[in-house]
């Protein structure tokens, strides 16, 4: 038997999206759902940037794709636009797509590298990046393309609260005071909330922000700290109005000591500055990022502090952490709401029983481990492969020691341009080619059967039927169904 | 920048890695070197080879046409293996080349079915597999490929005679052989190759696919991982059964009281092997000494070790020609580019996790058998298993659910027909099976049984489709 009576601490995404995909999920069964949540406590949700398997997500919910971006407004996103990162003044974009097509059964990339700068740049091979840098957007008809949206994160986590009780999932307002747990097994028993109400359950989601009510306050799950690898501890948030074509990009620019965002959406862009307080001040950041926004702030600042790292295990006893009770790494990569729901499909798929095999917890945090270190080392590969040596902050970076893990893969690449493959992950080859090249990291060697007749010709046709097919897309704004 | 490759052993593995390289790498002198001796390059397990259903489109794919070598080599068809004897001594079961079941609602097939069987009704999940169903019943076709037809739902393998199969793969290459191998001059690395006829060939990158002798690898040696502990099968007989009539369309490993006999249907025989230990069957005449394990780094220096001479399995599924296959694609796209680089450690990572992921699956064979009071076999039971499958059994055991790691070769679907097929039963079925009403259920698995009966009824038999290749009188 399911551990049916399921309480979910904590509305904003995380625990709307947990909510509405049990719901689905579970309807059939006898399973209860309710989720407490307190209008007191804000929740993070600023503009949300995501990669494409959100698309997955909504699918699976039967949640339709005009009503989502209707409710949420949101815009399309053929990819995420790097700024000033490797060097100031540089710019490329990783896209949901591979890069060109095998050449004589050679990786493209090989073929690019070998050509050594006469293939024109790396991102001419890219559909969704000619077709991003001209502000054009069409959704793939059987095209090798995908793409993922900016929204409102906290106008979705409204939709998916009418989505879920609208299937039987009971909303609880109140703030939780106080967790009664199992003096034998240790397992939470109940919350109480202020006024006295008290919710007992079989299975807690503890989607309570980076506190960490239960997962942490109460169960003491432990914390694995990595800012001596991603040094930012701060981001600072301040929409402001559109201004000018609404771009199918993300965008992340690197400042002195650390980075800025830009999320598009239909009615205004969503601004961020992600920073490491030992490398600047709160006031210079606020200043850095009004110097990076395009409109006068629609809103007052809003601060968040934050630890890069991961909670050291994710599901304790009956207590299981999804989102930033789980974790935190910047959203250099759009990926919290990504590991949001990971952590949905990985508890579904191991759906606890009344008799809490500890193998499913084991394997939970497991899986959840694997994911965040590959996402960790994506990230840090960012902020590492730099010629940037014009603040602390970079020599900082630059310099770092790597995890063991990253460490391998880079060096492979270096010096052979092979990218370490693997079973599952959120960022497979074509991520990490895109980051790799764009940053640049320049393979020293590449793979010998590369070059040869017809190479340079067949990457010349390429480029141009990429370049004419970009061309002939509809602008953004017109795929929105908005007025240009 | 390597100009010349080396190869060492003139059987399939010699001759499928000379296709393969003049194919990808047109601009490199390749040499092969013939050995003496039958043909181990794939190991010594008797003169048949069966193939997953991978191997068709590498065929393909290297411009060797399915039909002649089917001619050239008494080929005939494989939907799969039967497995039998190891579940139970009367028991058996199948590992299809293709799906069993169909999910319902997101939910595995085999978990439904566990709830199926929850309820009292026995189920075999090989009835719920095209492939098993038109194997037990002798019917072969190849399959459709339009992805909404039931005959999309299988592959095939093929059964080759081993010499056809190497005289085919030579012919393709377009090479003819260098020599007959002498020694090899070792100063570090192997600087050449000495011929029969005294002359030397000296290359830059050299091949071993002399099986298990590895007579150039054994020589740069880091050494021989040894999985006797965990395979105990440590003696092999190569057999060959003269046959008139259709072969049946699927291999067959069929174990008795200390080891197992492998069975490869051709047409007009069978070939096989018998494997065995020595200390338990003693004195079988033909008995040839098997070492299984893998060498702890497959490329070292400038010699990478193919086939047995890499890794040495017993073969209780056509594995070791996709291993083949796969080492020598990852070799291609690993060929060094300069001396010292990071190459060969790569592709022995990489080997490394691939054998190993083989290893785990043959020994899940032995670790869960139902044959009890024999010695052999009760010793396999109470063994320890590597770390890996340990995992594996452990979280099968608790919801049938079977993680798999980086690199491996099979799938999840063959891991759960074999657990489920020697009778490993998980302690729960998926919690979100419950959700689904039990009707419901049932009508879901009788509509797939019976999309099957009426596709499999309506295939020819596998002797009418032979015959219609001309592999068959």
């Amino acid at each position: 038997m399911l551990a049916g009576r399921i309480l979910v601490v904590g509305g904003g995404t995380a625990g709307w999206m947990t909510a509405a995909a049990l719901a689905h999920k579970l309807a059939g069964t006898p399973a209860r759902i309710v989720l407490v949540e307190s209008a007191e406590i804000g929740t993070v949700g600023v503009g949300e940037a995501t990669i494409p398997h959100i698309r997955h997500f909504n699918a699976t919910l039967g949640i339709d794709e005009a009503d989502f971006l209707a409710a949420t407004r949101g815009t399309y996103k053929l990819g995420i636009e790097f700024v000033d990162w490797g060097r100031k003044g540089d710019s490329y974009i990783h896209p949901f797509a591979e890069f060109g097509a095998p050449i004589g059964g050679v990786p493209f990339h090989q073929q690019w590298c070998a050509a050594r700068g006469e293939a024109g740049p790396f991102e001419a091979y890219s559909l969704p990046i000619q077709a991003a840098r001209r502000g054009r957007f069409r959704r793939p008809d059987g095209d090798p393309y995908n793409y993922a949206y900016q929204f409102d994160a906290g106008l979705y986590a409204k939709f998916l609260r009418g989505y879920s009780e609208a299937r039987g999932v009971v909303r609880r307002e109140g703030k939780v005071i106080d967790v009664a747990r199992d003096g034998e097994s240790g397992f939470v028993r109940s919350v109480t909330l202020e006024g006295g109400e008290v919710l007992e359950a079989d299975l807690f989601v503890d989607c309570s922000g980076f506190r960490g009510l239960l997962i942490e306050q109460a169960l003491h799950a432990g914390y694995e700290e990595w800012t001596h690898w991603l040094p930012c501890d701060r981001a600072i948030a301040l929409p402001c109005a559109n201004v000018g074509p609404i771009a199918p990009l993300t965008r992340a620019t690197a400042q002195d000591a650390g980075w800025t965002w830009r999320i598009p959406l239909q009615h205004r862009t969503g601004n961020g500055h992600v920073y490491a307080s030992g490398f600047t001040s709160d006031e210079e950041a606020l200043r850095t990022l009004l110097g990076a926004i395009a409109a006068p702030p629609m809103a007052d600042p809003n601060r968040l502090r934050f630890v890069a790292g991961k909670r050291r295990r994710q599901w304790v006893g009956n207590v299981v952490a999804i989102g930033l009770s789980s974790g935190f790494l910047e959203p250099l990569e759009s990926t919290s709401i990504h590991l949001i729901q990971l952590a949905i499909g990985r508890l579904l798929d191991l759906f606890p029983t009344r008799d809490w095999d500890p193998l499913d917890a084991a394997e939970f945090n497991r899986l959840m481990a694997l994911e965040y270190e590959r996402v960790r080392d994506f990230l840090i590969l960012h902020y590492h492969c730099t010629e940037r040596d014009d603040s602390e902050f970079w020599r900082h970076c630059r310099t770092m020691r790597l995890p063991d893990s990253l460490a391998y893969k880079l060096a492979l690449f270096r010096e052979r341009g092979v990218v370490v493959q693997y079973r599952e992950g959120t960022f497979l080859e074509p991520s990490w080619l895109a980051v790799y090249l764009g940053q640049p990291v320049t393979p020293r060697r590449c793979d010998p059967r590369a070059g040869g007749a017809g190479a340079a010709a067949a990457m010349a046709a390429m480029r141009a039927g990429i370049a004419a097919t970009a061309e002939a897309m509809p602008a953004h704004e017109a795929a929105l169904g908005m007025p240009a | 920048m390597i100009r010349d490759i080396g190869i060492v052993g003139g059987g399939v593995a010699g001759w499928m890695a000379a296709l393969a390289l003049v194919r990808a790498l047109p601009g490199i002198r390749v040499s092969l070197i013939e050995t003496e001796g039958p043909d181990w390059s794939l190991g010594p397990f008797g003169p048949a080879e069966a193939s997953l259903p991978d191997f068709p489109a590498w065929l393909g794919d290297h411009g060797v046409d399915e039909g002649a070598l089917l001619r050239a080599a008494r080929g005939s068809f494989s939907l799969g293996t039967a497995v039998s004897g190891w579940a139970a001594r009367e028991a058996d079961w199948f590992l299809p080349f293709g799906t069993i079941g169909a999910p319902l609602a997101g939910i595995a097939f085999h978990q439904l079915a566990a709830r199926i069987r929850e309820t009292g009704r026995a189920l075999r999940l090989a009835d719920f597999s095209l492939a098993a169903v038109a194997a037990a019943a002798g019917r072969f076709a190849r399959p459709s490929p339009d992805p909404r037809s039931i005959l999309s739902s299988y592959g095939y393998g093929l059964h080759l005679d081993r010499a056809g199969l190497a005289a085919a793969l030579r012919a393709a290459s377009g090479l003819e052989p260098a020599g007959e191998f002498n020694r090899a001059i070792v100063d570090g690395a192997v600087t050449a190759v000495e011929l029969r006829d005294g002359s030397r060939v000296v290359a830059d990158l050299w091949l071993d696919c002399s099986g298990p002798a590895a007579l150039l690898a054994s020589r740069l040696d880091q050494g021989w991982e040894d999985w006797s502990a965990w395979l105990p099968c440590d003696r092999v007989v190569e057999t060959w059964i003269q046959m008139e009539g259709v072969p049946p369309p699927h291999a067959h490993a069929g174990a008795f009281e200390t080891g197992w006999q492998r069975t490869v249907p051709l047409a007009g025989g069978q070939g096989g092997a018998l494997f065995h230990a020595a200390a338990l069957l003693p004195d079988q005449p033909g008995a040839i000494p098997l070492a299984q394990g893998r060498r702890a780094a497959a490329w070292t220096g400038n010699v990478v070790a193919l086939g047995a001479a890499a890794v040495l399995v017993e073969p209780l599924h056509g594995w070791n020609l996709a291993l083949l296959a796969n080492a020598l694609a990852r070799l291609i796209g690993l060929l060094p580019a300069a001396p010292g680089g990071p190459e060969p450690a790569e592709y022995s990572r990489l080997a490394a996790a691939e054998a190993d992921s083989v290893r785990d699956f043959a020994i899940l064979h032995y670790k869960t058998n139902g044959r009890t009071g024999e010695a052999y076999w009760d010793a396999a039971r109470a063994m320890p298993v590597p770390e890996a499958l340990r995992r594996k059994l452990d979280l099968h055991a608790s919801r049938g659910r079977v993680p798999l790691e980086d690199g491996e070769l099979l799938g999840a679907d063959d891991w759960i027909a074999a657990l489920d097929g020697q009778g490993v039963r998980p302690r729960r079925y998926d919690a979100l099976a419950d959700a689904m009403a039990e009707p419901r259920l049932l009508d879901h698995a009788e509509r797939v049984r019976t999309l099957i009966l009426d596709a499999v009824r309506a295939m020819p038999h596998h002797g009418a489709t032979l015959r219609a290749e001309g592999l068959i009188a």
